[in-house]
């Protein structure tokens, strides 16, 4: 949950979070009359007649009309493979939705396509959703945007989750890695402010279009660390840019509380870190070695972020009545100064972490959650930073799942190799760019 | 060509733990009326697309004046009868007889000039003579109309104006199922002699209407607008399909504007999980229904689809609405009543204590009747419903709406009880 106060921290109290249920009108009309509009098969929403995918939930429109220009979804009779979703395509170009921007070749989310192009009722199993709803027993398909997994790379991955109180996932991430390993990846995540209008819309928008930025290698310039930061921080700044500009064209008229995100955002170039943030979503930086400390990159913009500036300790802040209220944010009402705050880093092996505060709610000190993940890693016989993100979305939801959940992981090996850890470790302690708040 | 929308008004959030989930639909026509239809503009229905039977009382009771007048009624619905339209009179009493068209010209005949002029002339000959059993008029109408199985839009405007003692109740109420289906039946009684319940029994099975003419002299108005509102019907052959979920129960299905008409029990099955209910000939018009489905609770933050309500001509669905279900904790969301809802579920206890009230003071159980008719003055004045209150004004002594204290009225007339009775099923449209 975040919130934006309505004046300064000094203020009065924020307005109520507003749950997205109170805002759905308690009444609805529907009208058939034909309308230029794609309803989504998933989630039920209109969409725009061109859209190429659901505002709403994300999933992929063009599959879906594919598959429901017929009666039944194209089925190979053979092995009953769906054969809508076998070539997915890009649009052409000027023409791409937000979700294609950026196309690097595969497809990274694994989210995004699949329920759409399989109309069969995951709840009973006998119906079919048509109107959004099973003709059997009524109940609407899960809608994919509660439950995103995506593992772009066996080194880089991450988990969205509804939690267990929101009735909206309002947070997005868009992840992007390369080979090998360290060699480049881009995690972004942005958390949708609940009490402004379809802010689950706006921070995918966002997400989508800071990768899209991001994903263009950085500019070597000199070849110095200090001109690689510098070209890194750039391309930050203009992430932030470009993803603000997409939150405030995610709405059409204007709203009383017209959409709003955070921002937080992560790329690793040839195992150097680089992040930067706007409001309270969070970069972790974790490292194996306990020698070394755990830390979060940059700082968040929140009224418990200057009340420990003022000496307020953590857990009082962090836990006080106007604890989520942030002080910037992207949108269309976002302040002027959009700087992120921005850290530069070279990786020792650790691991790095990009998270809503639905995961830092329940541990906020870097060294504890070093504690959480490094624990939460070795019960898995299998830990892949899929499998870790997974984990700590389950840890968040077992102490309350209050908020949506966005863990996004790489797990990075640093400078060097991991048979060479002892010289790496001695010849990187950590060369760190001070943190370059603009 | 007609054009129909469907709009559904609902709380759809329930409580934890809540099942049952109540939608009004609204379904509404534009470019139905037959006027809309080439055909229609040239002044020339097409030949056989419909069919008009007008029965009229010819019992004893009706007298010289009364024939009279009903032949004058009759010639005003004919003069609305648009060219090229089949129809035939029929005078009822005891049995029933065809007096237009002749015998060797068939059952029906095209509107005409001629043949207008030839309906008029038969219908001079009438005279009040005999009894009166209205399930031989309708037989016999429904033998007319199955002599022209093609056409789809059937219609029949019964005028009487006594109780039907030429017959059993039990024969009457066959006669009327034999009739479901065959075709709409608007039904006028004329005077304080008829039983109000006994023909709003006629018209609501056969999907019409039925009011109460206080005079003769008024039926001429009466039958012109009854058959003009026919002829504008443009589209027949309707229905409204509803659709709910595996493990659900559908509680009702009403009509509730412009009239209230209780659709439940009219079911036919389209397949396990969807009946279709008649809904008769559409004009350009907008007519609400109350659907309520009980669902099996679901846990918090779940939703489901909890009904589908669709509108189909000839089978073919042209219209659809979605009644939604979505569980939450939040009171703010859950205990608020939907206000299109409230306001026809008050309809809907109005009209059922309106016509208990009376059926109570006409059984001499003069405290029922008191205590159904101040609920009545009561739900009259929550709601606003001042034509209502004056209606009730006529049959009791008001000495406080508020709390529903009132004292039948001492020589209330037999007209005013009636009109009441009548005027109970109409709702006053609302609005959004």
């Amino acid at each position: 949950m975040t919130d934006i106060p309505t004046t300064g921290a000094a203020g009065p109290a924020p307005l109520p979070a507003a749950s997205s249920a109170a805002s759905a009108a308690a009444s609805s009309a529907t009208s058939s009359a034909a309308t230029a509009s794609r309803d989504c098969p998933v989630c039920g929403t209109a969409n725009q007649a061109d859209s190429t995918f659901c505002e709403a939930c994300g999933a992929d429109l063009v599959v879906a009309a594919r598959a429901s220009n017929g009666a039944q979804p194209p089925v190979d009779v053979s092995d009953g493979t769906v054969l809508a979703s076998a070539t997915p395509q890009t649009a052409p170009a000027g023409e791409e939705s937000p979700l294609d921007v950026g196309w690097t070749g595969a497809v990274p989310s694994a989210a995004v396509v699949p329920v759409a192009d399989d109309l069969t009722c995951h709840a009973c199993g006998e119906g079919h959703i048509v109107d959004g709803y099973c003709d059997h027993c009524g109940t609407p398909p899960p809608n994919p945007r509660d439950h995103l997994v995506e593992s772009p790379t066996a080194w880089v991955g991450g988990v969205c989750d509804i939690g267990r109180r929101h009735a909206r996932n309002e947070d997005a991430m868009s992840l992007s890695a390369g080979e090998p390993a360290g060699s480049r990846a881009v995690l972004v995540v942005c958390d949708g402010v609940s009490m402004a209008t379809d802010s689950h819309i706006a921070s995918l928008a966002a997400a989508t279009a800071a990768r899209a930025v991001l994903d263009q290698p950085f500019p070597k310039g000199v070849g110095t660390p200090d001109a690689w930061a510098a070209g890194a921080g750039r391309a930050l700044t203009s992430a932030v840019t470009r993803a603000n500009e997409a939150v405030a064209a995610s709405v059409v008229e204007d709203v009383p509380n017209p959409p709003s995100c955070t921002f937080a955002a992560a790329v690793v170039e040839d195992d150097v870190i680089v992040a930067g943030n706007v409001g309270d979503s969070r970069v972790y930086w974790l490292p194996d070695d306990t020698a070394e400390p755990a830390r979060q990159l940059g700082r968040d913009d929140s009224f418990a972020q200057e009340q420990m500036a003022a000496g307020v300790p953590r857990l009082a802040a962090e836990t006080g009545p106007h604890a989520h209220s942030i002080t910037r944010w992207l949108g269309k009402d976002a302040p002027d100064d959009l700087t992120p705050h921005l850290t530069t880093l070279t990786a020792t092996p650790g691991w790095l972490m990009v998270c809503s505060d639905g995961l830092w709610n329940y541990c906020s000190e870097a060294e504890a959650l070093r504690t959480l993940l490094t624990d939460a890693a070795a019960r898995l016989d299998d830990a892949t930073p899929t499998t870790v993100a997974q984990a700590l979305v389950d840890f968040a939801n077992e102490q309350g799942g209050r908020d949506n959940i966005t863990v996004a992981l790489a797990r990075l090996a640093g400078r060097g190799s991991s048979t060479t850890t002892t010289e790496a470790t001695a010849a990187a302690a950590p060369v760190e760019g001070d943190p370059t708040d603009g | 060509m007609a054009d129909f929308t469907a709009e559904v008004f609902q709380n759809e959030f329930l409580p934890d733990g809540g099942t049952d989930v109540h939608a009004i639909v609204r379904v509404t026509s534009t470019g139905a009326s037959a006027g809309a239809s080439a055909g229609a503009s040239a002044g020339l229905a097409d030949p056989g697309s419909a069919a008009e039977v007008i029965l009229i009382d010819t019992s004893g009771s009706m007298g010289r004046r009364g024939v009279q007048a009903a032949g004058e009624a009759a010639k005003a619905a004919l003069a609305e009868i648009v060219d090229g339209t089949l129809f035939s009179i029929v005078s009822g009493n005891g049995t029933a007889q065809i007096v237009y068209p002749y015998s060797h010209q068939g059952a029906l005949v095209p509107m005409s000039a001629h043949t207008r002029g030839e309906a008029n002339r038969a219908i001079e000959g009438l005279r009040a003579n005999g009894g009166t059993a209205m399930g031989t008029w309708l037989t016999l109408a429904r033998q007319i109309f199955e002599t022209v199985p093609h056409v789809t839009k059937r219609h029949a405007i019964l005028l009487t104006d006594g109780v039907n003692e030429g017959e059993t109740p039990q024969s009457l109420q066959a006669a009327v199922r034999s009739c479901v289906g065959a075709f709409q039946c608007d039904c006028r009684g004329v005077g304080d002699q008829w039983r109000v319940d006994e023909v709003r029994g006629i018209a609501s099975a056969l999907l019409g209407t039925v009011d109460l003419i206080p005079a003769p002299e008024e039926m001429a108005a009466e039958f012109e607008a009854m058959m003009r509102a026919s002829m504008s019907r443009g589209v027949a052959n309707s229905e409204l399909r509803v659709w709910v979920p595996q493990g659900a129960e559908l509680l009702f299905v009403k009509q509730v504007s412009p009239t209230l008409e209780d659709l439940t029990s009219r079911r036919t099955v389209v397949n396990p999980l969807t009946g279709a209910y008649p809904t008769g000939a559409w004009s350009d018009e907008s007519r609400d229904y109350h659907v309520a489905v009980r669902l099996p609770a679901r846990t918090l933050g779940q939703e489901q689809l909890a009904a589908r309500v669709q509108f189909s001509l000839g089978g073919d669905p042209v219209a659809q609405a979605l009644v939604k279900a979505k569980w939450s904790n939040d009171d703010s969301l859950t205990t608020r009543i939907d206000p299109a809802v409230a306001a026809y579920t008050g309809q809907a206890e109005l009209a059922t204590v309106i016509q208990e009230g009376l059926a109570a003071k006409a059984a001499g159980q003069d405290d029922v009747a008191t205590s159904k008719l101040g609920r009545a003055v009561q739900l009259a004045d929550q709601t606003g419903n001042e034509e209502m209150t004056s209606r009730l004004r006529k049959v009791v002594e008001i000495d406080d709406a508020d709390t529903g204290t009132v004292r039948l009225k001492k020589g209330a007339s037999k007209i005013d009880e009636m009109s009441l009775d009548t005027a109970s099923t109409k709702t006053s449209r609302v609005r959004r």
